[in-house]
C-alpha cells in the first residue's frame, strides 16, 4: 500500500541524508588529529615520533574525496566503523558498544515512562474538562517544560543525592561491581539511574501530557463519540477505547519522532549524572576531532530514531484503518 | 530541554482575515482574552524592558574584576560575585540582553526557512512538495544536540552568529510541517478561488492573501522557535561550546559549573541564570500554547460547535 | 571543564627498604604498617576505561606505567632525587656519552617468569624498531643500548646527553621480552592482561572502575602495603568532586574550585591538599611578528601584567605567581639568582611600562590605547584553551591590567585541537599556555624546551616547543653545555645565564606557576606525600610517580 511505500521511501531518504552530512561534516575541520594526540603525549616527541604517529593514523590518505565516499560507505555497511583517535587504538565498534545500552536504556525507559504517564493524564485531562486538574494543570506542564534540562538536573542531583542522600551521586552502579545478572545488580541499575530518569520524565512529559490533552479534546467532539454517548456505553469505555485509540494514534509517530530531542537531553544527563553512555563520549568524540568515533555515535543515533519512525509508522499503519484509505 | 512533540495538527480553525480589523487586530483581539498570552507577553516584555534598561538597572559594571570573589548575597551585591569577583547580578541583568538576542534571532530566522519551506511544499505541489516534505522531515528527525554540537566545533568560530546559525539550521523543521498542513487546509477555500479567477499571480496569493490568514499559526511557531533557541542556546553554553568570554545567561551557567558554585555554597549563582532561562523560555511557552487554543477553538474553555 | 595536566612520567623515587620513605625521615616505621586496605583514587580522566594498559600508547599509560609497569631508575619530579629501580645502580662515563645500569636480580614478572637484563635490551630495541611508540623521544639522543655480560646494559649517545637520564632511566616502562616479541605494533596493541614488574596486578576492569590488586611478589619485600586501589572513571569534574567531598575516595588529583569550602570544611581534620608547582603558564610572543620583535614591547607588556592578581582571580590562589626567570619557586628556588632578577623587578608598574613604551616610540590615543607612529594601535589578540575556565579567568584578568596600562588585548577562545594547531605552527600574535612537554625534575628540561631554536621549527611547520620562535645561539650553546655536565654546580651556573637572557629578552612571560594537583585524607590512610616530606610528585597523574605514592600509602589500624 502507498503508504507504507512512502514511510519506507522517507526512511532510507533519511538514512541517506544522515550517512552523507555525516561524510562531509567532519572534513571541514581545521587541525590535525595528530596534534591532538602530542597534547596527550606531552612528552619530547622527535618530529619523526610525530610523522609515524600521522601515518599509523592513516591521516594522509592519497585517495580523492569521492572514493573516500565509497569506501566510508562500504565500510560503514560491513559494520568496520575504524579505529578510534580518542580511544586510540580500540576500534569504533567496541567504544560504542560499551555506551549504547545505557544510553538506550535510560533513555527508552524514561521516555516510555514518560509517554504513557503523559498519555494517560492527557486523556484524563481531556475527559474532565473544566476541573481543576485541567485548569492548572496546562500552565505548570508548560512552565517545567521550559526548565533548561541539565538546570533541574543539577537541581535533583543537589537535593536528593548531595543533601538528602537518597541516591548516589552518579554512574550506572556500583563502582566495585562488575556486570552481572544478578538481583542486585539490578537492583543497583535502577538505584543509580533513577535520578537521571526522572529528570528525564520531568522534563518531557509536560510535552506528552499537552498534546495527548489537545488531540484528545478534538477527538471528544466528533461524532461517533457523540453516538457511543447517546448509545449509553460506559464513559470508562468511550474513554479508551473509542477517544483514546483515535487520539492516540498521530501521537504514537509523533512519539517516536521527538525520540531525537530526547537523546540530545541525554547528553546532558550524562554529564550531569556521570553517567557512562554514548553522550559523552560524543563531545569528547568531536573535541578530539575523532571523525569515525564522530561519525558512528551521529549514524547511530538517527539509525535509532529512524527505527523508532518507522516503528510507529507501521504500528499506526496497522491500527489505523484510515491510514490505508488515504494511502 | 523540553520536548517538542511532532504532530500533525488537525484542520486548524483560523478566523478569515476581514478588512476591518486587519491581522493585528484578530491577533490582538483572541490574545487579549488569553490568560495565558497575557501572562507570558507580560514576562516577555518585563524582560525586554530589563534588557534596553540595562545599564540603568545593574548596579556595576558586568565585566568588572574589582570586587572580591565568591562573596555570599549581600546589600553591596544582591546575589552574590563570581569567583573572578565580578558582580552576578549585574551579570544577569546584562545577559539578558544576549540571551533575549539569541531568542529572537534565532526564532525569527527559524521561522522564515519554516514559512519559505512549508508554504512553498504547499503550493508547489505534486514532485517539488514531495521533496520538501523529505527534506523537512530529514531535518526533523536529525537529533539536533549531536548536530548542533559537530557543527558549531567544526566552525571552530564561538561567535554569536555561529550560535544562531547552527539553532537556526536544527530548529526551522518543527515550524514548516505545521505551516505546510495549513497552507494545504487554505488551498481550496473561497476567496482564494476569487483570487485566482481575478487572475492574480502565485506569489501575490500566497503573500498577500494566504499569508495573512496563517499569521497566527506563524507567530505561534515564531514563539515555538524561540523557546527552543532558549534552551538549545543554553545547553551549549553550559557544556562550553559558547564563548566563554561572552556575557549571557547559558555562560553564567557555565562559569558557575565550571567554579562549583552549587556544590561550593554558591548556589545563587546557579539557580539565578537557570532561573531566568526558565521564565524566558516558559514565557514563550505560554504565547505559543495560546495560540493552540487561538487556533483551535475546542481547546478554549468554551467549547464552539462545528 | 577546567584544565588539569596530564602529565607522562615523573620518576618516582623510592626508598629500597619498606621503611625509608623517599629522602624524609618523617613517616618510618615507628608505627606497626599492616598490609590491608582499599584506596580509591580521584582523578577525572572525562571518558569510560578502555581497559588498555599499554604504556607505549600515550592515550592510555595514565593508568599503567608506575602501577603496573617500571622505570630503571625513580627520578622525582620535585627535586631530581635519583632512586635506584629496576636498575640497582648507575654510572656515567667521564665524557657523559656513555650510561652504563647494573639491573636489578630478584625481581619477576607478575607471571612468575624473571625479570632480567634481557627485558631491558628488548624494550629499548622494540622502541627503536617502533618510533611512534618511543613517548619520550628516547632514540633521538641514542645510540645503542646493549648487553654486557649476566646483569649490565650499557646505552650509549649520540653526543652528551646527560639530561636525558630522567627520560631513558625514569619514564620509560621496561615490559617482557617474553610476551612482547610477539607483538607487531606496539603502539596500537591493545594490552588487556599486563605483565609488569609493579607492586600491583590489573585484577579487574570495567569501563567505570579498574581494580589494582596488590602483588604478592613484589620486588621490595613487604611491599606495598595497600591490598587494593580502585580507580573509577569520571566523565567530567563535577561527579569526580562531588565523589572527593564525600569521603568516597581517598587519593585525588583535581582541580576543585573552592577548595577550602568544597573540599576541606567537610572534614576539616582529615582533608587536606598540596600544590607544588611544576611548570610555567606563559604568555607567549610569536617573535616572528612585529611589533613582537620589539624588546622594549615585550619588557613592557611584562610590567603590565599584575601576577599576584591573576594567581588570585584566574587560579583562586592555587597557583603561585610565576616570576620572569622561568625557574619555578618554590620547587627549584636553589636554582634562581635572585639578585639578578630584582635588578630588574619585575611586577606590576604601568609607571615603568608607560616610560618604556613612550620610549619605543608609542604615544597614548585619544582613546587610552598606545599607538605607533604609524597609528597603528597596540591592539592584540591571544589565543587561549576555551575548555580550561582558569586559563580563560586568567586571561580575563590579564585583559584587564593591559588595559590599565593601555594595551588592548582580544582573547581568542579555541578548542584544543585549533588552539594547538594555531600554537604549533605560530599561527598567533599572543598565546596563552604552558609548553606542551612534560615537565623535568630540574629547570633545564623546562627552559630548555621554551627557548631552544633546536626544538621549534619555521612558521608553518609543526614545533615540537619554543613556539615564540626564539633564536639566541648563546642560549643555544648554554644548553648544550648544560648537557655535556654532571656537575652540579657548573649547572646551576649555566641556568642562571639562560635566566639572564629570559630577564632581558623577555620571550615568553610566566604569569602563574602550574601545580599538581593533589588531594588526600589522613581518616584512614597515612603515609601521603606532603609539603615537609615531598618523596615523590604527589598527583595520582604523575607518573610514575603515583606508584611511589601508593607504595607509602598504607590503612591506619
Amino acid at each position: 500500500m502507498s503508504y507504507l511505500v512512502r514511510r519506507l521511501e522517507f526512511f532510507f531518504i533519511t538514512l541517506w541524508a544522515a550517512l552523507t552530512i555525516n561524510f562531509i561534516l567532519p572534513r571541514i575541520m581545521p587541525g590535525n588529529p595528530a596534534q591532538a594526540m602530542i597534547v596527550r603525549f606531552r612528552g619530547r616527541v622527535s618530529p619523526e615520533t610525530v610523522k609515524a604517529i600521522e601515518v599509523a593514523f592513516g591521516l594522509h590518505s592519497n585517495e580523492n574525496i569521492f572514493q573516500q565516499y565509497l569506501e566510508y560507505l562500504r565500510n560503514t555497511f560491513t559494520g568496520n566503523f575504524g579505529t578510534s583517535v580518542t580511544f586510540f587504538p580500540v576500534p569504533v565498534g567496541d567504544v560504542i558498544r560499551q555506551g549504547l545500552p545505557w544510553t538506550l536504556g535510560l533513555v527508552g525507559m524514561a521516555t516510555i515512562i514518560a509517554f504513557i504517564l503523559g498519555t494517560l493524564l492527557g486523556m484524563l485531562s481531556a475527559w474532565r474538562r473544566g476541573g481543576f486538574f485541567d485548569a492548572v494543570m496546562p500552565p505548570v506542564f508548560i512552565v517545567i517544560s521550559a526548565f533548561p534540562y541539565f538546570w533541574l538536573g543539577l537541581l535533583v542531583l543537589l537535593a536528593f543525592a548531595l543533601t538528602l542522600n537518597w541516591f548516589p551521586l552518579g554512574f550506572a552502579y556500583d563502582l566495585t561491581s562488575s556486570i552481572n545478572l544478578s538481583w542486585d545488580f539490578v537492583g543497583q541499575v535502577i538505584w543509580h539511574g533513577t535520578l537521571p530518569a526522572l529528570t528525564i520524565v520531568i522534563t518531557s512529559i509536560g510535552g506528552w501530557i499537552l498534546t495527548m490533552r489537545n488531540t484528545m479534546i478534538t477527538t471528544l467532539a466528533e461524532d461517533y463519540v457523540k453516538m457511543a454517548r447517546a448509545k449509553g456505553l460506559s464513559p470508562v469505555r468511550i474513554m479508551f477505547m473509542y477517544a483514546g485509540r483515535n487520539a492516540i494514534l498521530p501521537n504514537l509517530v509523533g512519539f517516536a519522532m521527538s525520540l531525537g530531542f530526547v537523546i540530545s537531553g541525554a547528553i546532558l544527563v550524562e554529564i550531569v549524572f556521570n553517567y557512562p553512555g554514548l553522550g559523552f563520549t560524543l563531545l569528547q568524540a568531536v573535541h578530539s576531532e575523532d571523525y569515525a568515533l564522530m561519525q558512528t555515535l551521529f549514524l547511530m543515533l538517527t539509525v535509532a530514531v529512524l527505527v523508532a519512525v518507522l516503528a510507529a509508522d507501521l504500528l499506526t499503519a496497522v491500527l489505523d484503518p484510515r491510514t490505508r484509505e488515504h494511502g | 530541554m523540553a520536548v517538542r512533540v511532532v504532530t500533525d495538527p488537525g484542520p486548524l480553525e483560523t478566523p478569515v482575515v476581514t478588512s476591518r480589523r486587519g491581522i493585528a487586530g484578530t491577533v490582538g483581539r483572541g490574545l487579549s482574552r488569553n490568560r495565558k498570552a497575557m501572562a507570558g507577553l507580560g514576562l516577555f516584555g518585563f524582560f525586554l524592558v530589563v534588557a534596553i534598561l540595562a545599564p540603568v538597572v545593574a548596579p556595576y559594571d558586568p565585566q568588572s574584576l574589582q570586587f572580591d570573589q565568591m562573596l555570599q548575597p549581600s546589600r553591596a551585591h544582591l546575589l552574590g560575585t563570581t569567583g573572578t569577583g565580578q558582580d552576578i547580578f549585574s551579570q544577569l541583568v546584562f545577559g539578558t540582553r544576549e540571551s533575549l538576542l539569541i531568542a529572537v534571532a534565532a526564532g525569527l530566522g527559524a521561522t522564515l526557512i519554516s514559512v519559505i519551506v512549508g508554504v512553498s511544499a504547499a503550493y508547489l505541489g505534486g514532485f517539488s512538495d514531495h521533496v520538501l516534505n523529505l527534506f523537512t522531515d530529514v531535518f526533523l528527525v536529525l537529533p539536533t544536540l549531536p548536530l548542533m554540537i559537530i557543527v558549531g566545533t567544526y566552525l571552530n568560530n564561538r561567535g554569536l552568529a555561529v550560535l544562531i546559525g547552527v539553532i537556526v539550521i536544527t530548529g526551522w523543521s518543527y515550524g514548516a510541517r505545521q505551516l505546510r498542513s495549513q497552507a494545504l487546509s487554505l488551498r481550496n477555500r473561497e476567496f482564494l478561488e476569487a483570487a485566482r479567477a481575478r487572475g492574480e499571480r502565485s506569489l501575490y496569493i500566497i503573500v498577500f492573501e494566504v499569508l495573512p490568514n496563517m499569521t497566527s499559526l506563524i507567530v505561534a511557531i515564531f514563539f515555538g522557535a524561540a523557546l527552543y533557541a532558549v534552551l538549545a542556546a543554553a545547553g551549549l553554553q553550559f557544556i562550553g561550546l559558547g564563548d566563554p568570554n561572552s556575557l549571557s545567561w547559558g555562560t553564567m551557567l557555565y562559569w558557575a559549573q565550571a567554579n562549583g558554585a552549587l556544590l561550593a555554597g554558591s548556589p545563587v549563582w546557579v539557580l539565578a541564570p537557570g532561573l531566568c532561562i526558565a521564565a524566558l523560555g516558559a514565557a514563550f511557552a505560554l504565547i505559543n500554547y495560546a495560540f493552540d487554543e487561538i487556533g483551535n477553538p475546542a481547546l478554549r474553555p468554551v467549547k464552539r460547535r462545528q | 571543564m577546567r584544565r588539569r595536566e596530564l602529565l607522562i612520567g615523573s620518576l618516582a623515587a623510592v626508598g629500597l627498604l619498606a621503611g625509608a620513605c623517599g629522602g624524609g625521615t618523617s613517616s618510618n616505621n615507628t608505627t606497626q604498617k599492616t598490609v590491608g586496605g582499599v584506596l580509591t583514587i580521584d582523578n577525572e580522566s572525562g571518558a569510560l576505561w578502555q581497559c588498555d594498559f599499554n604504556p607505549y600508547n600515550g592515550s592510555v599509560n595514565g593508568q599503567s606505567f608506575g602501577v603496573l609497569y617500571e622505570p630503571l631508575v625513580y627520578d622525582n619530579l620535585l627535586n631530581d632525587k635519583k632512586t635506584p629501580w629496576l636498575a640497582s645502580a648507575y654510572e656515567w662515563s667521564s665524557d657523559s656519552k656513555t650510561l652504563t645500569f647494573t639491573i636489578r636480580s630478584g625481581v619477576t614478572w607478575s607471571d612468575g617468569q624473571p625479570f632480567n637484563a634481557a627485558d631491558v635490551v628488548f624494550s629499548f630495541a622494540l622502541l627503536s624498531q617502533h618510533p611512534e611508540a618511543d613517548l619520550q623521544s628516547d632514540w633521538a639522543v641514542l645510540q645503542s643500548v646493549i648487553q654486557q655480560g649476566e646483569d649490565k646494559v650499557v646505552f650509549t649517545f649520540k653526543q652528551a646527553a646527560v639530561p636525558n637520564f630522567y627520560q631513558i632511566a625514569g619514564q620509560t616502562a621496561i615490559v617482557p621480552k617474553h610476551i612482547w616479541s610477539t607483538v607487531k605494533d606496539p603502539a596500537s596493541e591493545v594490552v588487556r592482561n599486563p605483565v609488569g614488574t609493579g607492586p600491583f596486578t590489573m585484577g579487574a576492569c570495567t569501563g567505570q572502575n579498574i581494580t589494582y590488586k596488590r602483588n604478592p611478589n613484589y620486588w621490595q619485600k613487604g611491599l606495598p602495603y595497600l591490598d587494593t586501589v580502585n580507580y573509577p572513571a569520571f566523565l567530567d569534574n563535577d561527579p569526580a568532586n562531588a565523589f572527593l567531598a564525600s569521603g568516597q575516595a581517598q587519593y585525588g588529583g583535581q582541580f576543585i574550585p573552592n577548595i577550602d569550602s568544597y573540599y576541606v570544611a567537610k572534614d576539616p581534620q582529615n582533608n587536606h591538599y598540596w600544590f607544588p608547582p611544576i611548570n610555567n603558564i606563559n604568555v607567549w610572543f610569536n617573535l616572528k611578528k612585529a611589533p613582537f620583535d620589539n624588546k622594549a614591547l615585550r619588557q613592557a607588556i611584562a610590567y603590565s601584567i599584575n601576577r599576584d592578581d591573576v594567581s588570585k582571580k584566574g587560579e583562586f590562589g592555587y597557583e603561585p605567581p610565576g616570576n620572569q626567570t622561568g625557574v619555578l619557586s618554590p620547587t627549584f628556588d636553589s636554582w634562581i639568582d635572585k639578585a639578578q632578577a630584582d635588578k630588574y623587578g619585575y611586577k606590576f608598574d604601568p609607571g615603568k611600562a608607560a616610560s618604556l613604551l613612550q620610549g619605543a616610540g608609542y604615544t597614548k590615543g585619544g582613546d587610552g590605547i598606545y599607538k605607533d607612529a604609524s597609528g597603528k594601535r597596540l591592539s592584540f589578540s591571544i589565543i587561549n584553551i576555551a575548555g580550561y575556565t582558569d586559563w580563560v579567568a586568567s586571561v580575563q584578568v590579564i585583559q584587564d591590567n593591559l588595559k590599565q596600562v593601555g594595551i588592548e588585548l582580544k582573547p581568542q577562545n579555541l578548542e584544543s585541537t585549533a588552539y594547538f594547531d594555531k600554537l604549533f605552527t605560530g599561527n598567533f600574535e599572543l598565546a596563552y599556555g604552558s609548553v606542551n612537554t612534560s615537565p623535568g625534575p630540574n629547570p633545564y628540561y623546562e627552559l630548555r624546551n621554551t627557548l631552544d631554536s633546536r626544538t621549534t621549527a619555521a612558521l608553518g611547520q609543526t614545533a615540537a616547543g619554543n613556539y615564540g620562535r626564539y633564536q639566541n645561539p648563546a642560549v643555544d650553546a648554554l644548553f648544550d653545555q648544560f648537557g655535556a655536565t654532571t656537575d652540579s654546580a657548573k649547572q646551576h651556573d649555566l641556568i642562571k645565564q639562560v635566566e639572564a637572557a629570559m630577564l632581558e629578552d623577555v620571550p615568553v612571560i610566566p604569569a602563574t606557576e602550574g601545580v599538581a594537583w593533589y588531594q588526600y585524607s589522613t581518616k584512614d590512610f597515612a603515609g601521603w606525600p606532603t609539603k615537609d616530606d615531598p618523596f615523590s610528585a604527589p598527583a595520582p597523574w604523575n607518573l610514575p610517580d603515583w606508584e611511589v605514592t601508593l607504595l607509602h600509602v598504607y590503612k591506619k589500624s
